[in-house]
């Protein structure tokens, strides 16, 4: 599902400096569908602020518990 | 019969008589197995209006054809009886390896029938069935229980037991197993203690004929393969259902202060991260599961242990109770697992008594001079332990569930009673969010999440919007999800993982022989969705559209505090849902199955 606000793509590059938030803002995409955030393989929340060579998993949950 | 383990046992405790039959094929072909099981045998063999903690209540546990196979989570078992807590339809799906061990034992159904006059426990090895005497257990925690039988017989053998919350019947009473497993709702474990039964051990070491053996390892590899290359695999192993935390605080689903919010200040000290950080040692998995959602953690402050507490203990024992803090949250989660209580419930009664509490309905002389404000920690952990042993004025009260407690007590508190049917709602607030609000509302054991999740969903078309296609979706998940409970699989590696569900079928007819795809499997989600519905009608003269309504709270009183302040959903769309929902389902105005329907799912015989 996430995917589709980034043109199919899996992954993208974004700029260090901005909040998840706002990263995930300003690629299209609504804040509240985005589930979990892990920053190098731990979560996060979405006011974490990125850094220069962070990698970013999103997870959205479509099932459920 | 392929796929199956071919035989029904049948354990009677009020005479000792232990007996086997064969599982019908008929029987197989039609309700596949587990809950679709549990609901025929539930229809068939318990007579309309029993007491269900008399000895005419049955207490059914069914494997289904994934159970103990090369599926993903095929780790499952279905325990179904009259609930003591509903007076309607319970079936609670436990995991572990029960399941695994019961299809190696040949045993596709475990009927429970009658009630010992002593205590005794159910020993299962293959062919050699025996009650036996367990006098020198009863009385003991159900953790601690399955470590003596475990030293006794040996750690290859599978372990169920009550704790004390199931010996004295409260009516939401679970059974334990694998120390941190449960069949946890609808109050399972207080049949199992009516019939004074503590314990089953269980051993199998037969063999399950397959239809395709070359068909299933390569269907069963392909499942495998295809969690193996979730995205996501690797965050949901890590943090189990607490990936969700965090983000249902955001979005006002986290039950806060018995559900008069959606969003807690203490989120922080109470989520996954959290977790990971203060408590979790390792992680833990079911049979065949390859995303372990169990976690294994230690609590240093009370030198304790724990498996757990996964999603819905962290928001009904933890935000639902004013707790920000994750060792407490764990050590009430040790106590209630080991005395034998749901989690949910009890997280949801004492929340209730918290508020009666701080409203001045109740004081500290019916608490027994507990100070029940939320938050207070020690008052939570002595009160879990007086609910499991229905000790004093409070502990008894509780033990009823707040559906009743709230009538007993009367003064406005059922107003604020979270329940739908007599069931305490799981832990996603549903103040705005009218899919979901939906799902609890027609959930066919009351208010649980398990039949069908929409909380992405609500936010993805809007969470006020009371749309046809909203119900739609909520019926399809009804008709969907639950067929894992029936197959005796998880459901969280297409829940959580996203898996494609058509590798399930390709499986099951390889193990089976049968060819069904998904509309012929949802087909029988469908029926056995419209018998556990008539179940309620049968047992309950004034069933019908006033049992669907949501809590009140979430008509009548929007939080004040969270991502959902100042929303609610109106009573008159709450109809609406009812409406629509009943339409598309088939069923009159006051939400009974129609004879047309009944018909069309060739029901009629079953239900008269």
């Amino acid at each position: 599902m996430l995917k589709s606000y980034l043109g199919d793509q899996k992954e993208v590059i974004v700029e260090a400096g901005y909040t998840i938030r706002e990263t995930l803002i300003s690629l299209g995409m609504n804040p509240d569908l985005v589930a979990g955030i892990f920053v190098n393989q731990d979560q996060q929340s979405k006011d974490y602020i990125l850094q220069d060579g962070d990698i970013v998993n999103l997870l959205a949950v479509i099932g459920g518990g | 019969m392929n796929g199956y383990g071919g035989t029904i046992l049948r354990v009677n405790l009020t005479d000792g008589k232990i007996s086997k039959e064969p599982t019908p094929a008929q029987l197989a072909r039609d309700f596949i197995g587990g809950r679709g099981f549990g609901i025929y045998f539930l229809f068939k063999e318990v007579p309309k209006g029993i007491d269900p903690l008399g000895p005419e209540n049955k207490l059914f546990i069914s494997t289904g054809p994934l159970s103990g196979m090369m599926a993903p989570g095929g780790g499952k078992c279905d325990w179904t009886t009259k609930s003591p807590l509903t007076g309607g339809y319970a079936d609670a799906s436990m995991g572990g390896h029960f399941t695994a061990e019961m299809k190696y034992a040949g045993i596709d159904t475990i009927i429970l029938e009658g009630i010992s006059t002593k205590p005794v426990y159910l020993f299962i090895d293959n062919d050699k069935i025996q009650l036996l005497d367990a006098s020198s257990l009863w009385g003991k925690g159900a953790i601690d229980v399955e470590v003596e039988l475990k030293h006794k017989y040996g750690e290859e053998y599978q372990i169920a037991a009550i704790g004390p919350g199931g010996e004295n019947q409260v009516l939401y009473a679970c059974i334990n197993h694998d120390f941190g497993r449960q069949a946890g709702r609808g109050g399972v474990g207080a049949v199992m203690g009516s019939k004074k039964l503590k314990a089953i051990v269980l051993h199998g070491t037969k063999s399950v004929a397959v239809a395709d053996l070359e068909s299933y390892r390569k269907a069963g590899l392909a499942l495998y393969k295809a969690c193996k290359d979730a995205e996501g695999l690797a965050e949901w192993s890590r943090y189990g259902t607490t990936v969700v935390t965090s983000w249902c605080n955001e979005v006002g689903a986290l039950p806060t202060r018995n559900f008069s919010a959606g969003s807690f200040e203490g989120i922080d000290h109470i989520n996954g991260q959290a977790m990971r950080k203060e408590i979790v040692i390792t992680d833990k998995g079911c049979f065949g599961c390859p995303s372990p959602c169990g976690k294994y953690s230690n609590m240093k402050r009370y030198n304790t242990q724990v498996e757990g507490p996964e999603y819905e203990t962290i928001g009904l024992m933890g935000s639902n109770l004013g707790i920000a803090d994750i060792q407490s949250v764990a050590e009430a989660n040790r106590l209630a697992d080991d005395l034998g209580l749901d989690t949910i419930s009890t997280g949801s009664c004492i929340a209730w008594a918290m508020e009666c509490y701080e409203k001045g309905i109740l004081t500290k002389a019916d608490t027994d001079g507990l100070e029940l404000k939320f938050g207070n920690t020690e008052a939570v952990f002595t009160l879990i332990k007086k609910i499991a042993h229905r000790e004093g004025k409070i502990g008894d009260l509780l033990a009823l569930g707040v559906k009743q407690a709230s009538q007993e007590v009367g003064k406005g508190s059922e107003k604020f009673a979270i329940q739908v049917k007599g069931m305490e709602q799981s832990a996603y607030a549903t103040h705005n969010a009218t899919a979901m609000l939906l799902a609890y509302m027609t959930c066919d054991v009351g208010a649980h999440h398990n039949r069908s999740w929409a909380i992405t969903y609500d936010l993805q078309v809007g969470r006020e919007k009371v749309v046809p296609e909203k119900v739609a979706r909520i019926i399809w998940l009804q008709n969907f999800r639950p067929m894992f409970d029936v197959f005796g699989s998880c459901r969280l590696q297409w829940v959580e993982l996203g898996i494609d569900r058509e590798l399930y079928c390709p499986l099951l007819e390889s193990i089976t022989g049968i060819k069904r795809s998904w509309q012929d499997l949802e087909a029988v989600g469908n029926r056995i969705w419209n018998l556990t519905r008539m179940y309620w009608a049968r047992e309950n003269d004034s069933f019908g559209r006033e049992w669907d309504y949501p809590a009140q709270r979430f008509y009548t009183e929007p939080p004040k505090t969270g991502a959902t302040a100042g929303q609610i959903t109106k009573f008159e769309d709450v109809q609406k849902l009812l409406d629509m929902y009943y339409e598309q389902r088939g069923w009159d105005d006051n939400g009974l199955p129609t004879q047309a329907t009944l018909e069309t799912l060739n029901l009629t015989a079953l239900v008269v």
